[in-house]
């Protein structure tokens, strides 16, 4: 079990470090941030001082060493744009996104799971072609449209809910519909799939032969099974949540990660990219060090063949 | 000898602390009677970064200045009706050999946390500076000299002309910040926390949320009426517009295309467009190849002539923006006033068929930066009409400057600048021999640039900047397209917005002079 564990840790590590490569490499072919923190016109003086300042007039590869050194001390490097420390801007703004994306989950799982057991308990009903329209609009409408959509209803016509910003309940309402609803779709497509599975199932045949209630046999025989993978993609859908809400956050002035990262892209703000990025790939590799470790914990065949 | 700034021959802004002297800007600016009362809320179109909370690093983009005019204050600096208008200085003078720079400063003037602001806080500032423009500054400011607490004088290591563009325009040098309170908190706290001298005092900043001030009731000028400002980091511009219509926020800025016209259409909201200091234009970077089509001036001459200004205009900023035909601002020190650009299609045509392109021609590539490729659009169609076939090639914007810059653009590039400064810097950059985006030069314009830069005469120095301007018009090195309106919209509670009181500053300003109906 041990030289499993390290085996996948020496893994994830490989994963970081071929991550941070990459963007380290990709942030720099998409063009000079200079550029874009001085007005076309500014002295050649004033573009190679910002430039010495921001450490860009170094070799490629000794901006990579001090990128990883600083890394490895923790520290992600100053923003250009906002002359701050990453990691403090990151921290600043991670409760607002893990808020939204919480309450985005929530509203998620509340109306894809009901809608999609209704779906595969009616199945080629009406509610069953209503999930599917739910679920095909869910997927397909981007969502600054529907973002703006809610914000012309809910805001400008009918004057209910704040159009932009954070602060109470009433703020929260919109960006985290517009972000659940996506994936509410995907989870209500899940739900329907895996319970029509279940359903066929032999064990589900025989709870209705010895005449259990229908309620019983779905409530706590098929949907308590069908739920495992819904739960699992939720966990993922929860960390990409949290990291690329770019265009909610953006629609909706909600100051979280994915603002962030859309700001570093757009000022071509390198360690701002780098760090977010890093972050949510380190996120993303724990959370599936830890899923393999478990999965390797549940089922010893696992750590066996591998 | 030392000769008053504002009387001078040597000055470089001929109204310079003028005013002053005689008294008129305390005088015109008489203390509100009541308390600052109201809360004003500005929806801001880009994040707010903590380091334009420091004048010291003001970089060479206009943004940053929108939170200057409120925390801070400086030397000199634009206002209504005076580009270059004495604020913490209250008269000052400029030596003959134009080598020093005595200022005598207000008396009275605190900054935020109750300090007086002297002498030593200028030279603070000035040393301390490493924005835009720093290394100019330092390259040719040899020492500042403190004689008492209100007087001090800038001493040069040779005659610069444009001193004064800098340190009171192009740069934040000028604005100054405490010394003592610096000292003890350190450059990231002064960020936390800064103190300032000017009409708002720094209350809260919220990261990507909003940034909290409140009114300075003992700043020199006027105590403000309002009593705290919040700006709304609102980056979407449709979501700005729907706060603005929701009173969520009563100012919202650039506000474009038909967005504009839906704020037109909203009864109780205006529309408020302030000239900007970035003129749009055509270059054509090929004109010095004698093997290139644009090497003819007629195809360049063509080219204006084909461009219907006043419909891209309308389309693009409801008929706010100016067409100057000129790649300078207008607003801009030594400016010269070309004709007044004309659509002529007809003498489009004729100026082809005289090139001996009768049946148009394949003129290759249009650049442009992808935030503006909405002009590029409106322009390509104008140029084919007469027969001049352009494909558009927007490129991404830092990816354009980049290849703008480093000369590798051919055929058309659509340009434009909003870069402080003055008609010499702004040629220095674009028209003459070196410059940063100047794929080539005249003779004639290197001589009349390199003329003027040693002109210490305002007079003289003028008349070569516009015989300059003149021939850049002559030659046709540019086809202009307009002076950039940044359009905002303003809400029914807004009094005074601000808008437009000072030239070419898109925002509002000053914040002193803002009201609230029925507050002020």
């Amino acid at each position: 079990m041990k030289q499993y564990i390290a085996r996948r840790v020496g893994y994830s590590l490989l994963s970081l470090f071929l991550l941070s490569v990459t963007i380290f490499l990709f942030v720099r072919v998409t063009g000079d941030p200079v550029s874009l923190l001085v007005e076309p016109g500014a002295s050649p003086e004033d573009i190679e001082n910002i430039r010495h300042q921001l450490g860009l007039d170094q070799p490629l590869w000794e901006q990579y060493w001090h990128f990883m050194a600083n890394l490895a001390a923790g520290d992600l490097g100053q923003s250009f744009y906002y002359r701050t420390p990453v990691l403090e801007l990151y921290f600043q703004r991670l409760p607002h996104s893990l808020l939204l994306a919480a309450v985005a989950m929530a509203l998620s799982l509340l109306i894809g799971i009901p809608s999609g057991i209704l779906a595969a308990v009616r199945v080629d009903g009406f509610w069953d072609s209503a999930g599917k329209i739910f679920a095909l609009l869910g997927l397909s409408l981007p969502s600054f449209w529907v973002g703006l959509v809610l914000i012309l209803f809910f805001s400008v016509y009918l004057g209910w809910l704040p159009s932009s910003g954070s602060g109470g309940v009433a703020h929260l309402l919109m960006p985290a519909f517009t972000l659940g609803w996506y994936f509410a779709a995907a989870h209500m497509r899940l739900t329907r799939s895996s319970m029509l599975e279940v359903l066929g199932s032999e064990y589900i045949k025989l709870a209705r032969l010895k005449g259990l209630p229908e309620a019983l046999v779905i409530g706590k025989h098929a949907l308590k099974n069908a739920l495992i993978p819904v739960i699992t993609l939720a966990g993922i859908n929860l960390v990409v949540m949290i990291n690329v809400a770019v265009v909610v956050e953006t629609v909706f002035a909600w100051p979280g990660i994915g603002r962030l990262l859309y700001e570093g892209i757009t000022f071509r703000d390198f360690p701002v990219v780098q760090g977010v990025v890093i972050i949510g790939g380190a996120m993303i590799v724990l959370v599936n060090l830890l899923v393999d470790i478990l999965y390797a914990l549940i089922d010893p065949r696992i750590r066996l063949e591998s | 000898m030392r000769t008053s700034l504002s009387q001078s021959a040597l000055t470089t802004r001929r109204d310079l602390m003028g005013l002053a002297a005689l008294g008129l800007i305390a005088s015109a600016a008489k203390p509100a009677a009541g308390a600052p009362d109201g809360e004003l809320r500005v929806g801001v179109h880009v994040s707010l970064a903590p380091t334009w909370f420091d004048p010291a690093e003001t970089p060479g983009i206009i943004t940053p200045f929108m939170l200057l005019y409120a925390m801070h204050d400086a030397v000199l600096k634009a206002m209504p009706d005076d580009p270059m208008a004495p604020c913490l200085a209250e008269s000052g003078t400029m030596s003959a050999d134009g080598l020093s720079y005595a200022l005598s400063l207000r008396k009275g003037v605190k900054f935020h946390n109750g300090d007086p602001l002297t002498a030593e806080d200028v030279k603070f500032s000035l040393e301390r500076y490493r924005g835009a423009a720093s290394k100019s500054l330092k390259d040719r400011v040899a020492r500042v000299d403190i004689h008492d607490p209100h007087r001090l004088t800038i001493r040069l290591k040779e005659p610069w002309p444009d001193f004064l563009t800098f340190y009171a325009g192009a740069s934040g040098a000028g604005w100054i910040v405490p010394k003592k309170y610096l000292e003890q908190v350190g450059d990231e706290g002064f960020k936390k926390a800064p103190v300032g001298a000017g009409p708002y005092k720094f209350v809260s900043f919220t990261p990507g949320v909003e940034l909290v001030c409140e009114a300075f009731e003992e700043y020199w000028r006027k105590k403000p009426t309002i009593k705290r400002l919040v700006f709304k980091v609102i980056p979407d511009e449709a979501t700005r517009l729907a706060a603005l219509q929701r009173s969520e926020v009563d100012i919202a800025y650039s506000i474009r295309g038909e967005l504009a016209d839906e704020l037109q259409r909203t009864p109780g909201l205006t529309i408020n467009p302030a000239l900007s200091s970035a003129p749009f234009w055509l270059y054509f970077p090929d004109q010095w190849d004698p093997q290139s089509p644009w090497h003819d001036r007629r195809l360049r001459q063509a080219v204006s002539l084909a461009l219907d200004l006043k419909t891209i205009n309308e389309a693009l900023t409801l008929g706010h923006s100016r067409a100057t035909g000129s790649i300078f601002p207008v607003n801009f020190e030594f400016y010269w006033q070309p004709p007044t650009p004309v659509y002529d299609p007809a003498s489009a045509r004729k100026l082809l068929a005289e090139a001996g392109h009768a049946r148009g021609f394949d003129a290759g590539d249009y650049y442009c930066d992808t935030s503006y490729a909405n002009i590029g659009e409106v322009a390509l169609n104008n140029l084919r009409e007469v027969g001049i076939r352009v494909r558009l090639r927007p490129l991404e914007r830092a990816a354009f400057f980049k290849a703008y810059s480093e000369k590798k653009l051919k055929n058309i590039v659509q340009g434009a600048s909003g870069a402080f400064g003055n008609c010499a810097t702004r040629a220095e950059a674009f028209v003459a021999k070196g410059g940063t985006y100047a794929y080539g030069s005249y003779p004639d314009i290197d001589a009349l640039f390199a003329e003027q830069a040693v002109q210490m005469d305002r007079a003289r120095r003028e008349a070569i900047l516009h015989r300059l301007q003149q021939a850049v018009h002559d030659k046709a090195m540019y086809a202009p397209i307009f002076q950039l309106a940044f359009i905002s919209g303003v809400g029914p509670r807004v009094g005074q917005s601000g808008f437009g009181l000072i030239k070419g500053f898109a925002y509002t300003a000053p914040y002193e002079d803002m009201t609230l109906k029925g507050k002020a």
